[in-house]
């Protein structure tokens, strides 16, 4: 048995069914194309999500009348919690600093003194944790809480809870379509073959009765299915990398940033494109061709 | 070279296909199978094909017990196996030559045998001329010419034809009939299924007559009808 009488079996049994084989083509490139573009998708959402979450930050505003030695108490307080991943201290000048940056020259010029209070920027290390260590500040006597309330405490709780849950759902819906369209694909590959074959499967009924082994019948039939998957799924691949490319430009010239999240970058701009995703989605195909294949013959060589 | 005892082959509804079929066919000899419609012929070729089960009795083809030979030996069982069919059975998509080179593909022939010996079984036929055409663009006579050259490019100890002159006229036929018996002349065992009477009469063979699936007449230098005789013997 040769290979290459196999390959050449192959090649011309897709040369004679081209318009079979373009459906074949077509029918991988397409749930390829979703598949990747859900993994993409989902890999990038995953991406946004870490960054959102790594944001998760609380303000602790500090009284004016607080000492030196309540702020170093406080300080002291926060190094020790233990959902803490870090701490910054805004002084009065710094907090005025930022104000002015972000409005501008004139409305700082005609304060009469710096309202700005002092604060620290603590960043947790779980965004789930946020409100535990937030709730160690609400009474505690150098935060500049107004009394009966805690409004020297602030932090993005609504908002971010609301975007993480969104991005959660997003994900499992993304699951859930990948699950459908990986079906879909195994689903409509082992279709085309099973028509392929069906409309020759008097050739496969001559083949057996001149001696031909099951194995023999198959090969031509599993590199077929086998060339049809890597075929499509390479082009799909390949789309979905262009496209993942225009979103990212698209993204950098626009206005809005996302929240500023840096997704959906290629690798040579930092993003991390899944490079993996390439070879796993051609291997994909490839294999999903051959299992086609081979699932569709099952009928005809029984015996 | 072909060994019946006591077969009984029954398709599914109490349809008989072979009925307490007993007979030997030694090695290098040349048999007509003859009898009416449905009377079991085509059944019996596709038995010692083992396409087909027998119910109950013995089966051997060149020594070997069908009934225990494994089904991945079966392949191999068919490969010294020639086969005409009624309808030739030639792959469409296949030229003269592709068609005949499978046979030897299947077998593991390296490739510098496969190219001598394509064109010589095919001048031996005489379809040097027809090589590259594919099986539509030639005669149904010179197609049943491919699939004599096919079937016995491996030089098969057995050549089995179910009727491979059915579709053709009757001198081509004789052409096809030539073939079978040089085939036979090189000591591959010939086993023909027919209704071609005057063909049968003319060559004087063995002849083993069905009838609803029993054999009710084995004849060494038979004609096609038992009834010849008894009009020869009435006078
Ligand atoms: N696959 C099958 N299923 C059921 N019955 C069958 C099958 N094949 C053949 N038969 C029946 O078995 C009997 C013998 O058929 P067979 O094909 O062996 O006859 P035959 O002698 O070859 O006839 P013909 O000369 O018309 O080719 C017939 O009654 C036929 O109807
Ligand atoms: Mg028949």
């Amino acid at each position: 048995m040769r290979f290459s009488f196999f390959l050449s079996e192959a090649f011309g049994s897709m040369r004679r069914n081209w318009v079979m084989a373009m459906a074949a083509v077509i029918t991988v490139f397409i749930s390829t194309a979703i598949l990747g573009a859900v993994l993409v998708t989902r890999d990038n959402l995953n991406q946004g999500a870490t960054s959102l979450k790594n944001r998760v930050m609380i303000e602790v505003f500090i009284k004016d009348s607080a000492t030196p030695k309540q702020t170093q108490a406080l300080e002291r307080k926060i190094q020790g919690m233990n959902d803490v991943k870090s701490y910054k201290y805004i002084s009065k000048e710094e907090a005025l600093r930022r104000f002015r940056e972000r409005f501008g020259e004139r409305i700082v010029a005609n304060l009469p003194i710096n309202p700005l209070p002092a604060s620290y920027e603590v960043q947790v290390k779980d965004a789930d944790q946020v409100d535990r260590v937030a709730q160690q500040f609400f009474n505690d006597p150098t935060v500049d809480n107004d009394p009966g309330t805690h409004n020297g405490v602030k932090y993005a709780k609504e908002t971010v809870r609301k975007m993480l849950g969104t991005i959660s759902l997003i994900e499992k819906g993304m699951w859930v379509t990948t699950g459908i369209f990986a079906a879909a694909a195994v689903l409509l590959i082992s279709t085309t073959v099973r028509l392929s074959i069906f409309a020759r499967r008097r050739e496969v009924e001559i083949m057996r009765l001149v001696g031909a082994t099951n194995w023999f019948i198959r090969w031509p039939f599993v590199l077929e299915g086998f060339i049809t998957g890597l075929v499509g799924a390479v082009l799909a691949a390949a789309f979905v990398w262009v496209g993942n490319w225009g979103i990212a430009n698209w993204i950098q010239t626009s206005q809005i940033d996302f929240l500023s999240l840096r997704i959906f970058r290629m690798w040579w701009q930092g993003g991390t494109w899944p490079l993996g995703l390439m070879p796993t989605l051609a291997i994909l195909g490839a294999f999903l061709g051959a299992v086609g294949s081979l699932v569709a013959l099952r009928r005809y060589l029984k015996t | 070279m072909i060994v019946f005892e006591d077969v009984i082959k029954v398709y599914d509804p109490d349809v008989v296909g072979l009925q307490d079929f007993t007979c030997h066919i030694g090695k290098g000899e040349f048999v007509f199978l003859v009898g009416p419609s449905g009377s079991g012929k085509s059944t019996l070729i596709k038995l010692v094909l083992k396409e087909l089960v027998p119910n109950s009795g013995r089966i051997l083809v060149a020594g070997r017990n069908l009934g225990t030979l494994r089904k991945s030996r079966v392949p191999l069982l068919r490969r010294n196996i020639g086969c005409v069919f009624q309808d030739f059975k030639l792959l469409p998509n296949k030229t003269v030559h592709d068609n005949v080179a499978y046979a030897l593909e299947v077998v593991g022939e390296p490739r510098r045998s496969i190219r001598r010996k394509v064109p010589e079984i095919l001048s031996l036929v005489g379809l040097a001329e027809k090589t590259d055409s594919y099986p539509h663009e030639i005669s149904g006579g010179e197609q049943q010419r491919v699939s004599v050259a096919r079937a016995f490019v491996n030089h098969p100890p057995l050549l089995l034809a179910d009727e491979p002159t059915g579709n053709i006229d009757p001198e081509t036929a004789v052409g096809i009939m030539q073939l079978l018996v040089r085939i036979n002349r090189t000591g591959t065992t010939v086993l023909i299924a027919t209704h071609d009477r005057d063909m049968v009469n003319r060559m004087r063979r063995r002849v083993l007559q069905l009838e609803a699936g029993r054999l009710v007449r084995d004849e060494r230098r038979g004609s096609y009808d038992q009834v010849t005789e008894e009009v020869g013997d009435a006078f």
